[in-house]
């Protein structure tokens, strides 16, 4: 009888989760159907639910250009992913595992990095950056946005080594390798899944930016949230659009939680939750 | 170099060895990139808030005057009122909500490796998109939520939330509540997870109820790990600037103003630069001491670090 009354409450549970999940993700549903959703009946009270779709919308987009936004958000978040990796592995390893004089203080300094408000860099990044010509380039971007990957990527990283046994490393060492060959060939491996997870946030985070890309990029250097409200035109708001253009911006996100999974709690904790 | 222990002899989680001059060379990348696009910007606000600035031009030294005028700015006071207001309102209810959904997905549910990423999506969202969804949502006269329950209860009566002075701020904490709700649900799931069994099986011999448990057991041992998810969530609601600005903008008036849209505008529309470095300045050392307390908090009571 128990066996059954368990099996029974879990499908009242697996059943109050999908609700829960469905209450959460309604207004993403939504969106989607508005990718198709004709103009005409866009506005209809009562709402209409149920339309003749429509590609109209995925054409304006198109012939407008955010093609080329596409693929300068995919180009930014990537070339800024990694070089956030190519710089942050050997520091998030060196800070894992070894003695580093003032180490209470470099991490409050990297931390306080990561979440100082983006108005307080905005500012003086605006300033410096009129000043030596990087405003509107991808260069400037790319600097900008290692405030806080970088950051992000070395604490969370670390927290990765952490979890490794040093014993391996011990062991290779042991083995006559110097401790930079143990690095490459014994840390590297296995570290790998810690450092893709970590590397997909960072890229997911650049993906999303706003203010930044808002203010130090904006004319040349467009990226997908900065076009978002260029829909806002003078003849009025191009729905229909600013939901392609919205659900075009979620794909990596997307792929990213199914891919990450635990990683984010993780991420999003700072490495305080191991999830 | 001889850093070289026996194997097993300390617990290996953790432990750190020595190595030298490599250490400081691995970390001297990273260093010097976050003190060129950290520390000097930082600074480089400090120089700018004790200066008078006209159009991005730095003139003369001026001491404390931009901080005396930004103290007498009524908007200042306002943007840090709406931010505290947002804030204690959004992360309470997220906290009881998330705490209620983690202590559900924490029950024997199916198909949980399905269903458990979904809930990520918003809080992996772009905020500008989180923004535009609830634009569509609460849209003035067709918008969904706007047509088929505000206007059909009579709640607010032509005209859209986002345009109404007094619950203009209350649709952005829903919208910050439906956003981060799920998140701080499986974070709290994740520690739920990590705790021991070994008390509850000693409680439930002893006949304690699930809601003793709960009280005595749960909440106790959660408690670092609720402390360090409120002074994250905290500190990213103070800051909010993505959703507010696509939304609202600030309005109407001053009653959505938090202080990274008055920041924003101070700098980017008045251009009164030296006040809003001052602000900037107060804002990241207030920043920077959460920081230091969550640092501590999570490396004393959840061994995180």
């Amino acid at each position: 009888m128990a066996k059954k009354e368990s099996k029974a409450a879990s499908i009242l549970w697996t059943l109050a989760v999908i609700a829960l999940a469905l209450v959460t993700l309604f207004p993403v549903i939504w969106l989607t159907a508005m990718m198709f959703k004709p103009d005409t009946v866009m506005f209809q009270r009562p709402t209409a639910w149920l339309f003749e779709p429509t590609l109209d919308h995925f054409k304006y987009v198109i012939e407008s250009g955010f093609l080329g936004y596409l693929g300068q958000s995919f180009l930014l978040a990537t070339i800024s992913t990694l070089l956030v990796v190519l710089v942050g592995t050997p520091a998030a390893y060196a800070f894992a595992r070894f003695e580093i004089k003032g180490r209470d203080d470099l991490f409050l300094f990297i931390l306080g990095t990561r979440m100082a408000p983006p108005i307080c860099l905005v500012i003086p990044f605006y300033l410096i950056f009129s000043k030596v010509g990087l405003l509107d380039t991808f260069t400037g971007l790319t600097l900008a946005y290692l405030t806080f990957n970088l950051s992000f990527y070395v604490w969370v990283l670390r927290s990765f080594c952490r979890d490794l046994p040093v014993e391996i490393e011990e062991a290779a060492t042991l083995e006559g390798w110097s401790r930079l060959q143990v690095m490459w060939r014994v840390v590297l491996p296995l570290l790998r899944s810690g450092i893709v997870a970590t590397a997909v946030l960072c890229f997911i985070f650049a993906w999303n930016e706003f203010l930044f890309a808002f203010m130090l990029g904006g004319h040349e250097l467009k990226t997908l949230p900065v076009a978002i409200p260029l829909l806002i035109t003078t003849q009025g708001v191009r729905w229909g659009e600013m939901a392609v253009v919205g659900v075009i911006a979620l794909v990596p996100v997307l792929i990213g939680v199914f891919f990450l999974q635990k990683s984010i709690v993780r991420g999003l904790t700072l490495g305080a939750v191991k999830g | 170099m001889s850093a070289v222990m026996p194997v097993g002899a300390i617990p290996t989680v953790g432990r750190r060895l020595s190595a030298g001059w490599l250490p400081y060379i691995l970390i001297a990348p990273t260093f010097l990139a976050l003190v060129v696009v950290s520390l000097v910007p930082f600074l480089y606000a400090v120089y700018l808030s004790f200066h008078e600035v006209n159009f991005g031009q730095v003139g003369e030294l001026n001491g404390f005057g931009n901080y005396m005028k930004l103290f007498g700015y009524d908007r200042f006071w306002n943007s840090l009122w709406v931010a505290t207001k947002f804030t204690l309102i959004a992360v309470p209810i997220e906290f009881v909500l998330g705490l209620g959904g983690a202590l559900v997905l924490n029950q024997r549910v199916w198909g949980r490796s399905v269903l458990l990423p979904l809930l990520f999506i918003p809080s992996m969202m772009a905020p500008i998109v989180v923004g535009l969804l609830w634009k569509i949502m609460l849209a003035g006269s067709w918008g969904l939520l706007s047509y088929n329950v505000l206007e059909r209860f009579d709640l607010l009566p032509g005209q859209s939330v986002f345009a109404s002075a007094d619950y203009a701020l209350y649709a952005l904490i829903l919208v910050d509540v439906w956003q981060w709700t799920p998140f701080v649900a499986l974070a709290f799931f994740a520690g739920l997870q990590g705790l021991p069994v070994g008390p509850y099986r000693a409680a439930s011999v002893d006949g304690a109820s699930s809601f003793q448990q709960f009280t005595r057991l749960t909440l106790p041992m959660m408690t670092p790990l609720l402390a360090v998810i409120g002074l994250i969530r905290f500190i990213d609601a103070f800051k909010i600037f993505d959703s507010i600005f696509i939304l609202t903008t600030g309005g109407p008036g001053v009653s959505t103003e938090s202080p990274s849209i008055l920041g924003y505008k101070m700098s980017f529309e008045q251009w009164r630069i030296g006040e809003s470095a001052a602000m900037a300045v107060m804002v990241w050392i207030a920043f920077f001491v959460l920081c230091s307390v969550f640092y501590h908090v999570a490396k004393r009571r959840l061994k995180a670090f």
